[in-house]
This record gives C-alpha cells, structure tokens and sequence, in this order.
C-alpha cells in the first residue's frame, strides 16, 4: 500500500517517467508473452531470405542467417527482463545483506567495508572482465558478474543507510522491548528500506543492461546463438552499411529501455526519503 | 599539503596489498596448473617445469604470493603468451593511445559537460533546462560501441571526414595530425561521461544555489552571470571534484569498449584480446595497472577536494 | 522628504496556481541617521519586507504586487536592474540572520569584503584590501590585518556576523537592512553586535531597518517601531510612545512573553494559538483568534488603520480598551 502511493507520488506531473514507466511495462509483456508475439521462431535460418528489408512479414527485415529481426527483438526482451532482474536479485541481496549486516555488527561490518573498498578497487567493466574470464559463457554467469559487480556500491549504500536508521528512536525502542537481532534488522530496520533499496534497483537495472550489452559486443557476454539485443548488435555489426536497420532496432530498443529505468529511477529518487536521498547516485 | 599527501599515501597501501592478492589470486582461481596457464598450450614440459621452480609453486600460496609481489615490484609482471614479450613492454605499447585518448576525452567533458550543466543549472525549470537534463540522461542512456558504430558509418564512411580506425603512433608519419584518428573515438567515451557531469554539475548547482551566502553575493550588486560562476559554480565544483573518480573508473570501463570499436592499439583492446587469446599473463598485468592507476586517480581527487574546500583540514 | 518611504507594500506568494496575499498595504519611512525596528512573530511578512527593500525577492515564487518603494528620491520598483544593483551592497545594503552560513565558505573573508568594494568603486586590489582592513579593525575584529585572510569556518558566530557587518558598511550605505542579525548569536555576543551598530550609525549616520522578533531588543536600539501581524502594520509609533501605551493587544501579548528580571511577576504569559498560515482563510482582524478582547465585530471586519494618539497609529477597533 505504501509502495503503491510511494509510486503515484513518484510519477504525479512527471510526462516523460511514465511514458518510461510504461514502456518497461511493454518490454515485460513482451517478454512473457514472447512465443504468442513473435512471428518467427527467432532461431529459424533462412538462407534464401538473407539480409531482407524491413516490410512484411519480416517487420525488422532480417540478418545475414535469414532470422527474423522482429522475433529476435521480442525474445530479447525477455534476455533483458532475465539479464535486469536477475542481476538486481543477485546486487541487493548479496550487497544489501553485507551492507545491512556490517552496519549492524560493526567489528565484523568494518572488516567487510574494508573488502568492499578494496573491491570497489576495480572498475566495473574490468572486473566484469576479469570474473568473465573464470567462467564460461551462459546467461547465469553474465548475470552472476554483473550482480557481483553492482553489489559493492550496493553494500556501500545500505551500510550507509542502515547507520542512519540504527541510531533512530524506533530501533532503540525495538532493542529496549527485548527484540532479537534478526528481527531488528529484518522487521524494523529492512521496511523502512524499501523506497531507497527499490530507487536503488531501478538505476542498477539501467546500468546493467548497458553493462551486458558491452560484454555482448565483446563476445564475452551472453552465448552468441542467445537472441539478446547485445549479441544482435555483436553480431550484424559489419552489415552496418549493407542493413542499417539490423543496428537501428536493437540499438534503439536498448536506448529507450535504458533510458526508461533512469527516468522510473530518477523520478522514485525524488520522491524518497530526505534522508537517504543523497546516498544513492543515478545517471 | 605535503604531510596530507604523505598520509593518504600510507593509508593507501594497506588497499593496494589486498588488491594485489586478489590479481595474484586470479591466476590460481583458473583451473589447471598454475604454471601451465601462464605459459600457454605450446609449452613444454620442461619450461612448465622451470616457472614452476621459479615462482614457487610447489610453495604454500602466500610464499608464492611474496615471489610474486617481489618479481612484481621490481617490474617483472610475466611473459605474454602470445607475444612472447614481457608483459610491462606489451601494456606500455598500448599506453600512448590509451593515455592520449583518455586526456582528449577528458578535454571534451570539461568543454561539453561543464558549460551545458551550468546553462542547465542557471536556467531551472526552463524548457532550455528540460532539454538539456533530459537529453543528457538519454546520452548516458546509449551503448558506447553503438554510438561509435553510427559516427564510423556516418563521418568515416558517409561523409569521409575521419579515419574510421587504427591510430599510427604520434612518431610515425603524420605527426600531430595522427590525433584526428582519435577525435571520433574520443567523443564516443565523452558522450556518456559528459552527460553525467551535466546531470552532476546541474544537482550540485541547484543545492549551492539555495544556500544563504548565495543570497549574500546577490546583496552586494554581483551580476547574475558572477553569482553563478564565482559563487554558484565555484561552490558546486567541490562535489563534481568528488566524483571525478568515479568519471575515471566509466572511463576505464567504456575505453574498453571504444578502442574495440575503433580498432585502436590501446590498452582496452589489449585486455579483450588477450581474454579470447588466453593471455593470462597479460590479463593478470592490466588487471594490477589498472587498479593502481585508479587508486592514484582517487588520491589525486583526494587532494584536489582539499585544494578546492578550504574546510578540509590538510592535517 | 525620508530617506525610504514604502507605501502600501503588497506581496504575494504564488502557490499552486494561486496568488496569497503574503504583505498587505504596509507603510513606513525611515529618515537618516534614524533606526525603525520592525517586530513580530516568525510568518508575519516582515522578513519578506526587508528582502523586498532590498530587492532580493528570488524567483517567480515571491513577488511584489502593488505599492511604492522610493528610496533616496528613486522609485526602486521602475528601476532597471542593472540600476537596481549599482545600488545594493553600495547605498543600501543588507545583513543577515545566519552569520554561519552567510560568507562563501571557499573565500577569504577579505576577498569576500574586497568583492562588494570593487564591484561600486574604483580602486586597485590593494587599496580595497586596505579598506577591508580598515573595516575589520572598525568592527573590532582583533588583529585585522591577519584575520583578513581567514577563512569564514575559521571564525566564531559573532565574529561573521561583524564581517558581514564591515561588508555591509564597506561602500558607506545610507540605508543598512539588518534582518534579524543577532538572533542566532549567544546572549553576550548579541549585546555587542547591537552596540556595534549603534556606535557606528552616530558615526556614519546610516538609517537603519532592524528586524526582530525580540520587543526587547526593539525597545532598546529603535527609534520608532512597527509591529506587524500577518502581513500587515498593527501598530507603529515612536518607541517611547509605543512603550507608554501600548495600543494593539498583540503587542501587549509580545511585550508580556519578555522575561523581566527582578518582577514579581513568576510566571510569563504566552499568546495563545499561533500565527495562522497562508492557507487558512481568515476574515475580519487576522488576529481575532487569539485575541483575548474579540468580538463579532472582529471577526467580520478588518479595522482600518486609526490615529490613536498623534504619532501613534493602531488597526483594532478597540484600541483604547487595551490600554493599562
């Protein structure tokens, strides 16, 4: 309920967020309703139909192996609903439980700030790199690094946010009714983190998507065959005189997704808590 | 100032040695022989042998580590494996691009992102401010390589006015005039970097300008371009300074990215190579450079900051 | 003819759309070498007044409505602005109730002194660094000649506040706004401030403003008082007038909240309710609802402005039962 006014004092009077807002919420249907839109199956190589210009039934036209641009785009969305969230997953609770947890036990918290620092050493597309450089290419890993990579600066913030509420009445009353450390930390303290930690998400989604993209554009992102937005941009990219439009769609569709998250994010940030508002930097 | 400097240099070290165990760690989080990885799949056995004598693996790991950090300090980051070079010549090679196009990106942030963010600023609520703002997140909202791709195809291979690609050294033919090889590459790294100096210039502007030694300047008869600049803008530059190393780490990151792009012979494109060459010794010496690099740059963010706010105590 | 004249000041606030009358037709003049001392509670408009003098109303939020402001023979409102700033920090100048955060935290005192001189005479760098010396000395600030190049974080509240002082002073102004200047300043150091002032208006024989929320203080330095209420002038006189009878309820209110050492009194009477918000619509006299002597009268018609004594102006249609 409170998250549901939270939201509509976000947006009130903000034209350009909400169109954002509701073109995020176009690339979920697409992304769940990705067989029921797509005309094409987006793996279907065509060698006749190579190369052929955006018209009917081939919206987007198709690449240099005959798929369909258009089938390609839709099941993208869904890479970038799975790549979005599944890093976000992985950055909050991984960065919000160590900044949470070394806020609250400070012995402990100071040693792991301190392995925070050291990894906030590293800037993120090389660490990125170098994580990738471990693993094999697949979208659980790409996920895995990204969220990695998102989870110090996250670990930062809600230790910084966490310091805060720690020193407010509502938690000394909390320690003073015989409440354990769990519940101080999960029923007092998380709830009131909900605005600034949902802030907090929608700017790491924008950032990992242009994060996957460059690892797609590597060729060390997502697995070549998988139709993300990245790797249809990877792999077209010599075309880009013969099929402009092979670049234009994927490119376009990242830009505006991007752009969206930072628009939702940037609208929720102002409307959040004074309080916290300077902890969490966007675009 | 030199005791400060002193100071942040100590306590800089303890961070250095823990990332330096983590890029040592790098090579024996690989599977496999240690000594194999580094030397590649063309070794033989006996030359395994010899590394593996020479950097102590068969050793407890943190006797490895000290070899290691003593071959490193000495300047001896390994051999490439597929340039059959030191490592330190491989990245110095790739240093001249990388530094000249990173000074070039940065001329083009300050030149682009400080006066857009000041006229954004200074215009609130305006439609001049809501097309800037705006048009700057979107900026930041764009792949690099993506953005690079449409100025090859539009200025080198449309209209012919660049260089699509490479970069001859500034020794070679050509000179100075080489540096046009890097104007589109530069502006690609500067679009997104510069958009966030416009978005930070504008916040920290509009937080100084509701301060009350704002209004003082007003009562003195300043004109309003002087209130801006010297009281406003002087005032908000403190927090941009403060966030500059985290404009140099997205520059780091987005390099990478640009010099693939542009096929420069520069740093970046060295670390994606060597990751699809399995280079590791070369990866694993970027990886070090890079980090100390950042840590420099964040010092002497540190230092500019005191410089800026005479608040900060030197002591 | 006064120095300052404001005739029938109006100023509004635009919020959501709507204009709310903020400062009603309020009057007054001060003369050289004179000091009114304007007095009310937070909310009341009189800061607004001083900025608005001052021409420092920001933005399109705040502005003026209606009414005259002439100044030295000029009317400031037709005034360009360009012109309008040749004037401020020169002939008219303005300090302020936060001396902590008033000063540019990242220049020297002196350059900040240096920069008001420079911007109305023409002088080298030196000569105006000369004078800002001469000013910190006139301030009494300890060995002026070091201290003008502190930074504002290395000095205490009251010493800022005699920086701003000498800033204020540095172009010799025949008008000097001090809106409520020792209100954040420890007991002592507000003493001195004010002593401050006065000395150097015999010497100068600048007019000045002095807003404040503090009768006591008021009563004290002013030659002549306005009180105001809401937006609007509910009494004004000279002080010794005003202090011998006091016409208006809610001075008398403001007067007994002031702690009088050695009384017999123990206990100290506080106005009750507070002042209403813009939002609230009120008819009648704005300060019926906490008027101990209101009637029907009061709350459906504003009392004009009345003569209660020559020299001693009053709006409340029962002046004369106020009285002790």
């Amino acid at each position: 309920m409170n998250t549901l006014i939270f939201f509509q004092t976000a947006f009130a009077g903000r034209r350009l967020a909400t169109l954002g807002f509701l073109w995020l919420v176009m690339i979920t249907v697409a992304a769940l309703a990705a067989p029921l839109i797509a005309p094409f199956d987006p793996l279907e190589i065509d060698p006749v139909g190579r190369l052929a210009e955006p018209g009917w039934p081939n919206l987007f036209g198709t690449d240099h192996f005959g798929r369909d641009t258009f089938s390609r785009a839709v099941y993208g969305a869904r890479m970038t609903v799975i790549i979005g969230t599944g890093s976000v997953a992985v950055a909050l609770l991984a960065g919000g439980l160590i900044g949470m947890i070394s806020a609250y036990f400070t012995r402990l918290g100071h040693f792991l700030m301190r392995c925070v620092d050291v990894l906030m050493a590293f800037p993120a597309l090389l660490m990125a790199l170098a994580l990738i450089t471990l693993l094999e290419r697949s979208v659980f890993n790409t996920i895995l690094v990204i969220g990695i990579v998102y989870a110090t600066t996250t670990a930062r913030i809600l230790y910084g946010m966490t310091l805060k509420l720690r020193g407010e009445v509502f938690v000394d009353a909390a320690v003073c009714s015989g409440a354990g450390h769990f519940s101080i930390l999960f029923r007092h303290i998380l709830p009131n983190l909900v605005s600034p930690l949902l802030v907090q998400a929608s700017f790491i989604f924008a950032f990992a998507q242009l994060q996957a993209a460059a690892l797609d554009f590597l060729g060390l992102g997502l697995p070549p065959e998988v139709p993300s937005w990245g790797n249809m941009l990877s792999e077209e990219r010599i075309y880009v005189t013969r099929a402009p439009w092979l670049l234009i769609y994927p490119g376009m569709l990242i830009v505006l997704s991007v752009f969206s998250m930072n628009l939702v994010g940037d609208a929720l940030r102002d409307s959040i808590d004074p309080r916290f508002k300077d902890d969490i930097a966007g675009v | 100032m030199l005791a400060y400097t002193a100071k942040r240099l100590l306590t800089l070290i303890p961070t250095l040695l823990a990332a330096s165990i983590l890029v040592f760690l790098f090579v024996h989080l690989i599977p496999g022989d240690p000594a194999a990885i580094l030397l590649g799949d063309t070794a033989t056995p006996e030359e395994v042998a010899q590394l593996s004598a020479e950097m102590g693996f068969d050793r407890p790991l943190h006797v490895q580590y000290f070899i290691w950090l003593g071959n490193v300090l000495q300047g001896d980051l390994g051999t490439s494996i597929f340039f059959r070079q030191p490592v330190l010549s491989v990245i110095g090679s790739g240093a001249e691009t990388s530094i000249l196009l990173a000074s070039m990106t940065m001329i083009w942030i300050i030149l682009i992102g400080l006066p857009i963010g000041i006229l954004s600023a200074t215009r609130q609520g305006t439609w001049i401010d809501q097309i800037t703002s705006s048009g700057a997140m979107l900026a930041a909202s764009i792949p690099t390589f993506w953005l690079g791709l449409y100025l090859i195809m539009i200025f080198s291979v449309t209209l012919g006015w660049f260089p699509s690609s490479g970069f001859p050294s500034l020794s070679d033919h050509g000179g100075i005039t080489n540096l046009r090889y890097l104007l589109l590459p530069s502006l690609t790294l500067a679009a997104p970097n510069a958009a966030l100096i416009v978005r930070l210039v504008r916040a920290s502007m509009l937080d100084v300008s509701r301060e009350d030694h704002v209004r003082t300047a007003r009562a003195k008869g300043l004109h309003p371009t002087r209130v801006a600049i010297k009281h406003i803008f002087r005032n908000a530059l403190i927090a941009v300074a403060a966030a500059f190393g985290f404009t140099f780490a997205a520059l780091i990151s987005e390099a990478v990215v640009t010099e693939t792009v542009f096929s420069l012979p520069g740093i970046g494109r060295l670390v994606v190579q060597s990751i699809l060459r399995r280079d590791y010794p070369v990866i694993q010496g970027v990886i070090l450079v890079i980090v100390v690099l950042y840590m420099v740059v964040n010092l002497a963010v540190d230092l500019a900051y005191a410089r800026l706010d005479p608040r900060v105590s030197l002591k | 003819m006064a120095l300052l004249e404001v005739q029938d000041l109006e100023i509004a606030v635009r919020t959501k759309g709507k204009l709310l009358p903020v400062v009603q037709g309020v009057s007054f003049d001060v003369d050289d070498n004179e000091t009114l001392g304007i007095v009310g509670e937070s909310g009341c408009g009189k800061s607004l007044t001083a900025l608005a003098i001052m021409g420092l109303l920001g933005g399109t939020t705040v502005r003026i409505t209606g009414g005259n402001i002439r100044f030295d023979g000029m009317d400031l409102l037709t005034l360009s602005d360009g012109e309008r700033r040749s004037i401020m920090g020169n002939r008219m100048a303005m300090i302020f109730q936060e001396p902590m955060t008033s000063l540019n935290p990242v220049y020297r005192i002196g350059d900040q002194i240096i920069e008001n001189i420079r911007q109305h005479q023409k002088m080298t760098n030196a000569q105006a660094r000369d004078r800002a010396v001469e000013l910190l000395s006139l301030v009494r600030i300890p060995n002026p000649s070091e201290r003008v190049d502190s930074f504002p974080h290395q000095m205490s509240g009251g010493q800022r506040q005699r920086v701003m002082i000498a800033m204020a002073l540095s172009c010799d102004p025949k008008l000097l706004i001090a809106d409520e200047p020792t209100t954040a300043l420890d007991v002592t150091v507000q003493k001195e401030v004010l002593d401050l002032m006065a000395d150097l208006q015999t010497r100068m024989g600048t007019a000045i403003v002095l807003i404040s929320h503090d009768l006591g203080v008021i009563s004290e330095t002013c030659d002549k008082v306005a009180v105001m209420y809401r937006g609007r002038v509910v009494e004004a006189a000279a002080t010794e007038n005003l202090f011998a009878e006091l016409a208006h309820p809610y001075t008398r209110g403001l007067l007994n909240s002031i702690p009088v050492v050695d009384s017999d009194v123990d206990w100290l009477e506080a106005i009750p309710g507070r002042v209403p918000t813009l939002e609230e619509e009120l008819t009648g006299c704005a300060f019926h609802p906490r008027c101990a002597l209101v009637t029907k009268l009061c709350a459906t018609s504003v009392p004009q402005e009345t003569e209660y004594k020559p020299g001693h102006s009053v709006r409340c249609h029962f002046s004369g039962k106020v009285a002790p």
